[in-house]
This record gives C-alpha cells, structure tokens and sequence, in this order.
C-alpha cells in the first residue's frame, strides 16, 4: 500500500489509467467469454436441427430457440429473401427463368450482408483488447521512467545515495510497469483467444451460406 | 432493410461492473495479505569498529580465553605407561661420591624444591619486566626531548590539542558520512573547514577556512559534517576539541599544521 500511496502524482495518474484498462479489458474479456460461448453451442445445436428438418417454414418456426447463434440471423436473411423472391416471381409468372437466377443471386447478397453484420458484432470491443495489450506496457514503463526520474531528484536533494533512499523510489516507480504489465499480459492471451473462437464462427458462416445456396438451387429453382 | 442480430446484447455495463467488483476484491485480498504478512524490510545499520580507539591487549599477557571455553581445552596427553622402558643411566663417577647418605632427604621433598624454583623464576621475571619497562620508558622520554613535543607518541603533536587520537576518530567518522554525502561539480573541489566540539561531543561550530568554490562540493561537506556529529562521541578528559580538516573527493585529511 505504501507503494502505491508514495508515488508522485504522474504515477498516480498512470497506475489509475492502467487500473481502468484492466477493468474494461476484464470486463470485455468476461462479455466475450460468454457471448461466443453462446453462440458456439447454440451453432452447434442449430446446425443439428437444420439437417434433421425437411422444410425451411418448420426451422423458421423454431429458429427462435437458437437465438444467440449467428447462424439463425443467416437463416433468418436467406429466408425472408427467398420468400421475397419467390412471392415476386409468383406475381410475374412469364419471367420465371429470369427471376430464378436473379432470386439465388439475391439471397447470395443476403447471407453475406447477414455475415459482415455479424463479424462486426463479434468483433465489437476487441480493438479496445489489442490496444490495451499493445499500449499498457508502454504506459507503464512511462510511469516507471517518471518515477526513477523524481526518486533520483529527491535523491540528489537529500544528497544521500545509499540504498534505503534509493531503493524506495526504484519500487515505487516500478509497481507502474508490473501494473502496465498486469493489465496487458490477458488482454492479449484474451485477444487471440477470441480472434481463434470467432474466426472458427465465419468459417461456419460461410459453410452455412454456401450449404443454403445449395439447397435453395436444388429445390428452389430446379438445378 | 435492418439486418436483425442474433439477439440483442445486454451490453457490457454488467460484465463493467463485475469487473470492477473483481479489481476491488483483488486489491483487498492483496491488502489483507499485506497486513498478514508484512514485507519486514529492515535496513540494517553499519557498526564501525573504531581501530583507533580500541583497547589493545599487552602480547605478553596471552591470548585472552572466553568464558565457557574451559572445557573445550585440548585434551591433556595419555599418561605414560607404568611399564615404560627405562633407559640406562649413565653413572659417572662425581655422582658415585656425591652419593651420601644424608642426602637422601632432599631427594624425598620435590614439591617443596619445585615452589622454590617457581618464587626464583617469578623474581627473574619481574625484574626482566622492571627492565624492559623501564627501557620503553627510558626510549620514550629521549623520543620526546628529541621531538620537542608535549605528547607521548605523536610525533607531530603540537602538545596544545586535546587528543590527537580523538582526530582520528573525527576524521573517521567525517569520512563515513562524507562517503553518503559527496557530490561536486567542478573538477578538483577541495575545503577546509575547522571544527569545533564541546566537553559534550557536541559539535559548536564549523567555520570554511578555505574553498575551492565548488558549491555542490561544499553542500556536501556541510552535510557530511552535520551528518558525522550526529555520532560525535565526548572528546577525552571532557575538553573541548577543534580540529582542521581537508576535504577533498579522495578523503578527509586532518590539518594537523594549523
């Protein structure tokens, strides 16, 4: 406590800086555990149903159940695309062939619209991880440089260089970098985590599009 | 058209201030520890031996043996074996007709022959002392008429100061805390400053007899000064002290010419 309460005001500042990025990283890093925890299993159990179900009417119908996977917000897209399509070419029915192709190609844009929305809602709040990881050593050693700079100051006033002045300075400024430290070392082990977790979720992503492309030319259209 | 999300997020003021509770429970915990167990940082203080001013032991008397070692004295040596071989003795003929009867009676009292040798060395030896004494004493007193000096092995004693080994003493101390202390700017800084310290060991007054002019030197002096009569002990037989001394980066010397 001593350590903490014997800084100069600079290391105050830096240590309450460093003190609110542990805070905002833990709490994104807490926030993303439990988001793509979610959306992984809830993935995983979507995927299940979709396969085991013969109509898309009967997974829309229940699609509510898997509603922290990004996959259902693709499903839900493709869907209400499709249905769009298809309600459009049933009103034009001389232009069918040409409806057809357009239709695939707008669900197409459709799934990957969903995608690119739900990458950025992945993704929200890890630039805050990578940038407290990067910065926070930095920070913290300023904290130290400042710290050594002013216990060599007061060393110099008091013109006593044995170790009982010099050391109690030394440590004081040095908590700055362990904190610096503290706060960066699971911001980055928590980055790599997430970007590994969510970049698994895009590669399901687009297997799931590509699949329900596949399914609506089957059946849809007929190829 | 509005892509609709999974679901909407709660945000993350929750997982904010759980957080926070986290931080706050770490840093009691890191207090608690603290208190529990407190870091005993001690700084041990330095003990100079004063050299100077230590007793010196007389060589004669032996080396001094502590309280307790007695028993840790070297064994004594096995006694002899009763059935040792004598060796033959020479019989001379002077001790064939020294051999009287009356004699026999010195013989039978050893112990009372042996108290006697003992009281005759001991007076050989107090007299051999007598004489060294006085030989030491007889080498001093023409050291002195020869030095002019007032005071009995110091050479450069004036006789006026009061105490020269209690220069030394000064001069050690001074140079302990000038050690803390030394600063300078300049390139061969020197002072000399006289000091002076009562019946009580209490310094009275530090005068700059001369300087170099280097200001951070000076500073230094002073405080190494200030410093060092923290630990001033009395000067002896209670009189007062004052001493010249030079300082210089290298060390303190005593101005024992003013």
């Amino acid at each position: 406590m001593a350590l903490l309460t014997g800084t100069g005001l600079i290391v105050k500042i830096v240590l309450l800086v460093l003190i609110g990025f542990s805070v905002i990283s833990w709490a994104i890093i807490m926030f993303k555990l439990f988001q793509v925890h979610r959306a992984n299993s809830e993935s995983v159990r979507f995927m299940d149903f979709f396969w085991k179900s013969k109509r898309f009417d009967a997974i829309a119908s229940q699609v509510d159940r898997f509603a922290n996977s990004p996959l259902t917000v693709l499903f839900n897209e493709g869907y209400g695309e499709l249905k769009k399509v298809v309600e459009g070419a049933g009103a034009s029915e001389g232009s069918a062939l040409s409806t057809d192709l357009g239709g695939v190609e707008n669900v197409s844009r459709a799934l990957r619209r969903a995608t690119n929305s739900e990458i950025t809602r992945l993704e929200k709040y890890l630039t805050f991880l990578a940038t407290t990881g990067s910065t926070s050593p930095f920070i913290g050693l300023f904290g130290t440089v400042w710290g050594i700079m002013t216990a060599f100051e007061s060393i110099g006033r008091t013109g006593s260089a044995s170790l009982a002045v010099v050391a109690p300075g030394i440590a004081e400024a040095l908590i700055a970098t362990a904190i610096g430290l503290v706060a960066a070392i699971p911001a980055v082990m928590a980055y790599n985590h997430f970007q590994h977790k969510i970049r698994v979720l895009i590669n399901e992503m687009d297997s799931f599009s590509t699949e329900f492309l596949n399914i609506v030319q089957r059946n849809i259209t007929g190829k | 058209m509005t892509i609709r999300p999974a679901k909407v997020d709660r945000g993350i003021g929750v997982s904010c201030i759980v957080s926070t509770v986290i931080h706050l429970t770490v840093f009691l915990l890191l207090l608690w520890w603290g208190k529990l167990f407190p870091a005993n940082i001690t700084y041990q203080e330095t003990y100079y031996v004063d050299v100077v001013n230590l007793p010196v032991a007389n060589p004669r008397a032996g080396s001094p043996t502590q309280k307790g070692n007695e028993a840790q004295v070297a064994p004594p040596p096995p006694p002899a074996p009763a059935s040792a071989m004598k060796l033959p003795e020479k019989s001379t003929p002077a001790a064939k007709t020294a051999v009287k009867p009356g004699a026999g009676a010195a013989k039978a009292d050893p112990a009372k022959s042996d108290a006697a040798f003992a009281e005759r060395m001991a007076k050989l030896e107090k007299i051999n002392e007598a004489r060294h004494e006085e030989a030491v004493m007889e080498r001093l007193r023409s050291k002195i008429k020869a030095s002019g000096s007032g005071r009995a092995g110091m050479p450069t004693g004036s006789g006026t100061e009061h105490g020269s080994d209690y220069t030394a003493y000064i001069q050690s101390r001074l140079k302990d805390a000038f050690a803390e202390t030394i600063s300078y700017s300049g390139k061969n800084p020197e002072m000399i400053v006289r000091i002076f310290i009562d019946a009580g060991g209490k310094l009275t007054r530090r005068t700059i007899e001369r300087s170099s002019g280097d200001h951070a030197f000076e500073l230094s002096v002073l405080r190494a000064i200030d410093l060092a009569s923290e630990k001033f002990t009395p000067p002896p037989a209670k009189k007062l002290f004052e001493g010249v001394f030079v300082f210089k980066p290298q060390g303190i010397t005593p101005n024992r010419g003013k």
